[in-house]
């Protein structure tokens, strides 16, 4: 039988991956156009609307009016007070570190003011860099303020009102949702193109009949997997250069953090979703086969990896479900570094929670190709 | 003469379907194994156990002198395989295909030139160097897939079904090169379908419902006691209706067996009949040549498997 992490052959697989990606440009040209075009698509079309956005406060006052405001703010479907700060500096790592997308702010004197007939000011903090959270918050925020305004003092129902309403957007000042959504795709992009990749060059030796011709060769289940995913790993990371070029230009989506941090966790990512591939690979016996289990890996992602979706407004079943997909960790470490200016003093639960899963999908997955190649 | 590859009650199961049941097989080094059975008796699996693609339920397998499961990377240096379908890869040249290979045996890069082009030479596939293997005929593929086995120069070659689908011509000259190879000290073992590549093979066993029913030389195969219903001999015979000789032929109450060959008739006949009444009897069809004969290899098989699946 095979032994377990046999390098051998590496070499004379990568040569032969590599004859086979030459001589076939069409399927070349296809990979690395696909993903720039799909981005141009999406990236232009998509919009979305949310709901029970995650919200953290503080509380400096301590009266009963804040009371109120909070239990209104509670009250409405938009907002989820999920966290109460104990400081302004508290508020906003929260939000930097993705916590939560809003922070409210109820300064000290604030019931005081309002008893007096002072108009008092509501900080409102918006993660801006989705769009269509950050606009849903404003209005939602706005009304509410607006609202309680005119209970307390109906005689001052217009400007300035009682509680003024003080939304403050950070990260993407200018909300435009291309900043948002972009990063997002480029997760969404090289995870597709990635595991078909993978999945299908190796399925498709089984189905040639040539993977038994392989497997009497001293070629070992690692250097054969490695030889066989190498090349289309480096397909997957020139995808990724591509698609993040026409985010910084042609969507011009600013990055606010390190792009050196985000290309080394990109190719994390990468292992991540060739793990996923080389599962694929290892269960699927015809190509036909494959490409299903691909699409049924695919759908599940984009919806449960908060790409459409605020991963906070679902079940929490379906949450749980997200945290086995590696694009899950991914999106939220491209949001962070992109949008956000996160590092990994932020972020580091996620890659940590990324490079496991991937370590973990692909030690499985060579594993089981190790098994069905023995 | 050393034993070159020997199994013990190598037996494969797959859940409860035994695919192949007890095999004891002892093959010497510089002959020609013919292994021959039925589709789906067992031929494929037993190759495979053989080669270490597939690991035996129980019972044990050597080749040349490696244990098949115990020493797997040995047993892969010292075979060549050929699979029954064309394995190598369509879109690499000929000799990217021989270059392929010979980086996967992890040949230094001086000795890799020299066998590829021993190999390229011994089988003729040098002149489609840069062709690319797709496009070779069926004999052609079936040497470069000859050539590419060879490259690491083993001792023992695998060759399941190696003339599959080639024309005779082509098939001829593949088994000129397997003789080439055998006079080396080669030791090939080779499953076929066709009788007369069985009947030149050094020793040839035959596999049926995964038992290995029979195996030895053509002697003693066609001395098989089934082989040769006790009272009955074989007759051939030409006729010029062979159509209506046989329809004769099996209303004859004393005829066992009546097979066709093109104008030929294989019979089994009782053995006190003598050729002038089976002269007469079928004089109707226009019967020019009446003889007695041995049973072909065909004939032992077919008396075997009759014997085989009355019995269960």
């Amino acid at each position: 039988m095979r032994r377990p992490f046999d390098l051998r052959g590496f070499g004379a697989v990568l040569y032969k991956e590599l004859i086979h990606i030459v001589h076939d440009p069409t399927t070349l040209v296809l990979a690395l156009a696909l993903p720039l075009l799909q981005l141009l698509i999406f990236g232009y079309a998509i919009n979305t609307r949310v709901e029970h956005i995650g919200t953290a406060y503080l509380d400096e006052d301590h009266g009963q009016i804040a009371v109120r405001v909070l239990d209104a703010l509670r009250a409405s479907q938009d907002f989820n007070l999920v966290y109460a700060a104990g400081s302004r500096e508290q508020l906003h790592e929260l939000i930097v570190a993705d916590k939560v997308k809003i922070a409210i702010d109820v300064p000290p004197n604030f019931s005081a003011d309002v008893v007096a007939g002072r108009p008092a000011q509501l900080q409102v903090l918006i993660d801006g860099s989705d769009s269509s959270i950050a606009d849903v918050a404003l209005a939602s925020a706005s009304s509410i303020g607006a609202a309680l305004s005119a209970q307390l003092d109906p005689r001052m129902s217009v400007t300035p009102q009682l509680i003024d309403v003080r939304p403050r957007t950070l990260f993407n000042p200018s909300l435009r949702s291309a900043n948002f959504l972009v990063p997002g795709l480029i997760g969404v992009i090289m995870q597709i193109i990635t595991i078909f990749l993978t999945a299908l060059a190796i399925v498709g030796e089984r189905e040639r009949g040539t993977l038994d011709q392989l497997l009497v060769t001293p070629i070992g289940s690692t250097g054969l997997m490695l030889g066989k995913i190498v090349p289309y790993a480096a397909i997957g990371f020139v995808d990724f250069l591509g698609v993040f070029a026409a985010m910084l230009f042609v969507f011009k989506v600013p990055i606010a953090g390190s792009a050196l941090l985000l290309l080394v966790l990109a190719i994390g990512f990468l292992l991540a979703a060739l793990g996923l591939g080389l599962l694929v690979s290892s269960v699927a016996r015809s190509q036909l086969q494959a490409m299903l289990m691909t699409m049924g890996i695919m759908l599940p992602s984009i919806l449960l990896s908060g790409f459409f979706f605020e991963r906070d407004a679902m079940p929490w079943i379906m949450q749980l479900l997200g945290y086995a997909i590696p694009l899950t960790y991914f999106l939220e470490i491209l949001r962070g570094i992109i949008l956000r200016g996160a590092g990994l003093a932020e972020l580091w639960p996620s890659v940590a929670a990324m490079l496991s899963l991937g370590l973990f999908l692909v030690i499985v997955a060579s594993v089981r190709f190790a098994r069905t190649t023995s | 003469m050393t034993v070159t590859i020997e199994t013990k009650a190598l037996t494969k199961r797959y859940g409860d379907r035994t695919v192949v049941n007890g095999v004891d097989l002892r093959i010497e080094s510089g002959s020609i194994f013919g292994f021959l059975g039925p589709n789906g008796s067992g031929k494929s699996t037993t190759i495979k156990m053989l080669c270490g693609l597939v690991s035996p339920t129980s019972g044990s397998a050597s080749v040349d002198g490696h244990d098949v499961v115990r020493d797997g990377d040995g047993v892969r240096l010292a075979i060549g395989y050929m699979s029954q379908s064309f394995s190598l890869y369509g879109d690499l040249t000929v000799d990217q295909n021989l270059e392929f290979y010979g980086r996967a045996y992890a040949l230094e890069p001086a000795s890799r030139e020299r066998r590829k082009r021993e190999v390229a030479e011994l089988t003729g596939v040098e002149r489609f160097a840069d062709q690319q293997a797709q496009t070779l005929s069926g004999g052609w593929k079936q040497r470069l897939a000859l050539a590419s086995a060879l490259l690491h120069d083993p001792q023992v070659l695998f060759l399941d079904e190696p003339t599959a689908g080639i024309d005779p011509v082509a098939r001829r000259d593949l088994w000129d090169l397997l003789f080439k190879l055998a006079g080396d000290g080669r030791t090939l073992f080779v499953t076929t379908h066709y009788m007369d590549e069985a009947e030149r093979c050094t020793r040839v066993g035959y596999i049926y419902d995964g038992d290995l029913i029979a195996q030895g030389t053509l002697e003693e195969l066609r001395a098989l006691p089934g082989v040769n219903a006790p009272g009955s001999v074989r007759y051939f015979v030409r006729a010029d209706r062979v159509m209506t000789a046989f329809a004769r032929a099996r209303s004859l109450p004393y005829v066992r067996d009546v097979t066709i060959f093109g104008r030929d008739l294989h019979l089994v006949v009782a053995s006190d009949v003598d050729e002038r009444r089976l002269q007469s009897d079928l004089a109707e069809a226009g019967v020019s040549i009446v003889e007695r004969i041995e049973p072909s290899l065909e004939d032992v098989f077919v008396a075997l498997t009759r014997a085989r699946a009355s019995v269960a």
